[in-house]
């Protein structure tokens, strides 16, 4: 492991906030276009608004819940969008240069899965009981297409540290020469984060589903690690398709954050696009279409850097 | 002055509002969705999101019961808001002025939180030998937790005063019972024309179509935002709100035709409705159906597609001045029939077998109207069925 350079460190949480409030504000700004209201770029400020109340607010609690389990996935949510940002470069540099960033990156997006369900099942009440149920099936349906996604980067650099899979880019994105895989990936960034069609787990027909008995500051601990983990899965997606921070005349650090910014428009934009897409139907399409497509991306992948 | 007044003041610029809407105040409910339009409020979805309740009409004695409870498990600071039927939009427009200069008074938010018992919002004296679920064997064979919760009546996008208490297990709905819980008694807002028509008033074919049209866009309105796309849920709220008292017919016609292009061919959103609550001859002969699911026989897909058609033609003849004769066919069915009372009584069938979010699709897309079972005085407004 490389040493960990100073800027980094204080960089990431800045960027990650930045990021995070930016995708709320234009999210807040497309649903205010989309219900015609005057001056919806005024909206944009309504997320930090809403930051404020929830800070003021009281915190509410349920009939006999159990606080600590509730607390804890509560909390591992922002907590496992920072930790998977850390192998992220930011640019050419990551907090944690580890050499199997990708498996880290993994790992940590997948502790997400036992942060809704604590969240859910923690407060004894119905609807964040089944909203747990349903991310639980959501992660069956994405988990293997991703990894696959995710092991076709690394097969295309021969390497599982996401700065050598960003160097490996130098001619050539992989975006442009693995698209099923680069697809795959998006589809799977915004399931992981439970972000609009792939929403399902906190959608309004369960009353907000896992966030409906949060109130105060497990409200915005929750939502804000929700948008920092779309933010963090379109970082990854930069060094992983992207080319990271490679770019003419610009920082590395400034073509990393405009394509971090481009990938996170696009995923924000398909929440006021599409319908959220149930489980019950989308499975279908993951494990028929999705992991066959992905694994034989990754085959040709293996074909074409085979030594 | 007090540090904490400028924030609190700040944060209550745009309370986010949980409606609730007793049966027959439909008039005040799209006042207060419009109102909160012009303001770029959102509506909340859950109590524990927000500290503004805005009841819609006058609850009866079970509805006001469910609405005291949501009331007093919301965090403060905490304002409540009550609308008459008949409030116009400038009384509107004042009560939210008032609500949340409320919201924004650190003292009186204070002397609220001091008066609260700490166990009404903590539950610390919750028994520690609460009841466990109970099991039962599931439609796979196996024995699973039985849970009895009850669906609205406050719930968003929920028909007004509609209460289905389910029996799940898992997310699959085993048992369901409809009832239709009490009203101020205002009448069905959607029937109004025709009802008033039939009394012998004087009644426009033209208004009579945009109300048809109103209706319909509140539906889909209302199935869009189940169906997890706002988006389109805001377009065909704002398209409602023209049918019902905007811009002249031709304006409408190409609004509205962009609108149902792009939600009737959505690939998405018909993979979803797919199969979804499938209503046939048979089941429209067994539960008295009329209106548009007797027309549109299917499932909410077909039922969808069948709306957004009626709403184009309902629409061509926004500007008909031409009276309204006897025509009696609302826009759920023979206004004199209620047809909304066969729609309540079809539900627990449909429902039955389900899992939760598909019979959250299928109550959105019936919408039964449930000012309506009081105004044709359909007599006792509560109604039982069993589940298949």
């Amino acid at each position: 492991m490389r040493e960990t350079t100073p800027w980094t460190v204080v960089a990431l949480p800045i960027m990650l906030a930045g990021l995070a409030l930016g995708a709320a504000a234009l999210d807040s700004v497309l649903g205010a276009v989309a219900a015609g209201r005057p001056g919806p770029l005024r909206a944009a400020g309504d997320p930090l608004r809403a930051a404020a109340r929830s800070l003021i607010a009281q915190r509410r609690v349920t009939l006999a819940p159990d606080r600590l389990l509730t607390r804890i996935g509560v909390i591992s949510l922002p907590l496992a969008a920072l930790l998977a940002a850390v192998v992220v470069p930011l640019g050419t540099e990551p907090v944690a240069a580890f050499p199997i960033g990708v498996v880290w990156f993994n790992a940590m997006e997948v502790a997400v899965w036992g942060a809704v369900w604590l969240t859910g099942w923690g407060v004894n009440s119905a609807y964040p009981l089944i909203a747990g149920y349903r991310f639980i099936a959501q992660g069956l349906a994405y988990e293997l297409p991703h990894m696959f996604a995710l092991i076709t980067a690394a097969l295309g650099a021969g390497s599982l540290d996401l700065t050598e899979v960003a160097a490996a880019q130098r001619g050539l994105w992989f975006a442009v020469w693995m698209p099923v895989a680069f697809v795959v990936y998006l589809i799977s960034a915004l399931a992981m984060a439970f972000w609009g069609p792939l929403g399902h787990p906190v959608s309004d027909d369960l009353a907000g589903g896992a966030a409906a008995e949060l109130s105060g500051p497990d409200r915005l601990l929750f939502l804000a690690g929700r948008y920092t983990l779309l933010a963090v899965a379109a970082a990854a997606a930069v060094p992983l398709f992207l080319g990271g921070g490679a770019g003419p005349l610009l920082p590395a650090w400034m073509w990393f954050l405009l394509k971090t910014g481009g990938v996170l428009c696009a995923l924000v934009w398909t929440r006021h696009r599409l319908p959220v897409l149930r489980m019950d139907r989308f499975m279908e399409l993951s494990w028929l279409v999705l992991i066959p497509a992905a694994l034989l991306q990754a085959l040709v992948v293996a074909l074409v850097v085979l030594p | 002055m007090d540090l904490s007044a400028r924030p609190a003041r700040y944060a209550a610029g745009r309370p986010r509002p949980l409606i609730v809407e007793a049966p027959g105040a439909t008039r005040v409910r799209l006042a207060v969705e419009a109102e909160l339009g012009r303001r770029g409020w959102r509506a909340a979805a859950a109590p524990a999101e927000t500290g503004l309740l805005l009841v819609c009409g006058e609850p009866g004695p079970d509805l006001a019961a469910a609405i005291e409870t949501v009331w007093q498990s919301m965090p403060g600071p905490r304002a409540r808001v009550r609308l008459p039927v008949a409030a116009a939009a400038a009384e509107v427009a004042e009560a939210l002025d008032r609500a949340r200069a409320e919201l924004g008074d650190v003292a009186a938010a204070r002397a609220d939180a001091l008066t609260r018992s700490a166990a009404e919002l903590h539950h610390v004296d919750a028994p520690a030998g609460l009841a466990m679920a109970e099991r039962g064997p599931d439609r796979d064979g196996l024995r699973l937790d039985v849970l009895r919760v009850p669906l609205g009546p406050v719930l968003p996008h929920w028909p007004a005063g509609l209460r289905i208490m389910v029996t799940l297990q898992g997310d699959v709905v085993q048992a369901a019972a409809a009832e239709a819980m009490d009203g101020g008694g205002g009448g069905s807002f959607w029937d109004e024309p025709w009802l008033s028509a039939q009394a012998g008033g004087d009644v426009t074919r033209g208004l009579a179509a945009r109300r048809r049209a109103g209706a319909h866009l509140d539906t889909i309105g209302r199935l869009l935002a189940v169906a997890g796309w706002p988006a389109a849920a805001a377009r065909a709220r704002r398209l409602r709100d023209d049918a019902l008292n905007g811009p002249p017919g031709s304006r409408l016609i190409s609004a509205y035709a962009a609108f149902a292009r792009r939600t009737g061919r959505s690939r998405p959103l018909r993979w979803m409705l797919r199969d979804v609550g499938v209503i046939d001859a048979a089941a429209v002969e067994r539960h008295g159906l009329t209106g548009p699911p007797a027309r549109h026989q299917g499932d909410a897909a077909a039922r969808l597609r069948g709306l957004l058609a009626e709403t184009a033609a309902a629409l061509e003849r926004a500007d008909d001045a031409t009276p309204l004769d006897a025509a009696t066919e609302g826009p759920r069915g023979p206004v004199e029939r209620s047809p909304s009372a066969a729609l309540l009584a079809a539900l627990p069938e449909l429902l039955t077998g389900t899992e939760l979010s598909v019979a959250r699709l299928i109550v959105a897309g019936l919408d039964p109207d449930l000012g309506g079972l009081a105004g044709a005085g359909a007599g006792a407004a509560t109604m039982r069925a069993a589940g298949a």
